[in-house]
């Protein structure tokens, strides 16, 4: 199994955001809630990131 | 009638709160042999689920990325801290040649990345241990709001 780097930066995110949101979260509600913003911050950080970082890849 | 009623139940809860150190180290034991088992031993049945999924979805896609899995024996500093963090995979480590027999490829950048995969699946099943452990001491809140 191959996944490219973004697949593999989405699994991650999904993963670590799901574990911190039982981890740190007591109710339904407050999971979802933290699992998402979690999520969508791991990939627009890291997106961000990605993209602060081009001027340098040449 | 109605104070002893209350008495036996503000004891039981008391008595679910305080916890064991035995079960604390057992449940943490469990849960870092085989991610989420500690949980379940401590009945969190959805928190035992989750963390056994998330943690196995990490390490199983690390390895079939042809991840490193690093030993013991290796030569320096960062070789060790990567074995501490692998090691805390659990049954995933101990599986890792049965998961992936072709053995670790980092000379391509999926491999990189499935090393970094196996390495967090590792550390985020610490951290669930120390949670199983708080859990069994009685220490960690559990969805109890103060009223």
């Amino acid at each position: 199994m191959i996944l490219n780097h973004f697949q593999a930066m989405v699994l991650f995110a999904l993963a670590v955001s799901l574990a911190f949101a039982f981890l740190s979260k007591n109710t339904t509600s407050e999971r979802v809630r933290y699992a998402v913003w979690a999520f969508f911050a791991f990939l627009v950080v890291a997106i961000g990131i990605g993209w602060l970082m081009y001027p340098f890849s040449r | 009638m109605n104070s002893t009623l209350e008495n036996k139940a503000l004891e039981m809860k008391e008595r679910q709160t305080q916890g064991s150190p035995p079960l604390a180290v057992g449940a943490a034991v469990a849960g870092w042999i085989v991610p989420g088992l500690g949980h379940l031993l401590l009945r969190k049945w959805d928190k035992a689920i989750v963390y056994f999924l998330t943690v196995g979805a990490l390490a199983v896609a690390g390895l079939l990325m042809r991840g490193n899995v690093f030993t013991p024996a290796g030569g320096d500093a960062f070789d060790m801290l990567g074995f501490f963090a692998d090691i805390g995979s659990g049954i995933f480590y101990f599986l890792s040649h049965t998961i992936n027999a072709a053995g670790p490829d980092v000379s391509r950048a999926a491999g990189d990345n499935g090393t970094r995969l196996f390495a967090t699946a590792g550390v985020l099943n610490m951290l669930c241990m120390l949670e199983a452990f708080q859990i069994g001491m009685g220490h960690k809140n559990q969805g109890h709001r103060p009223e």
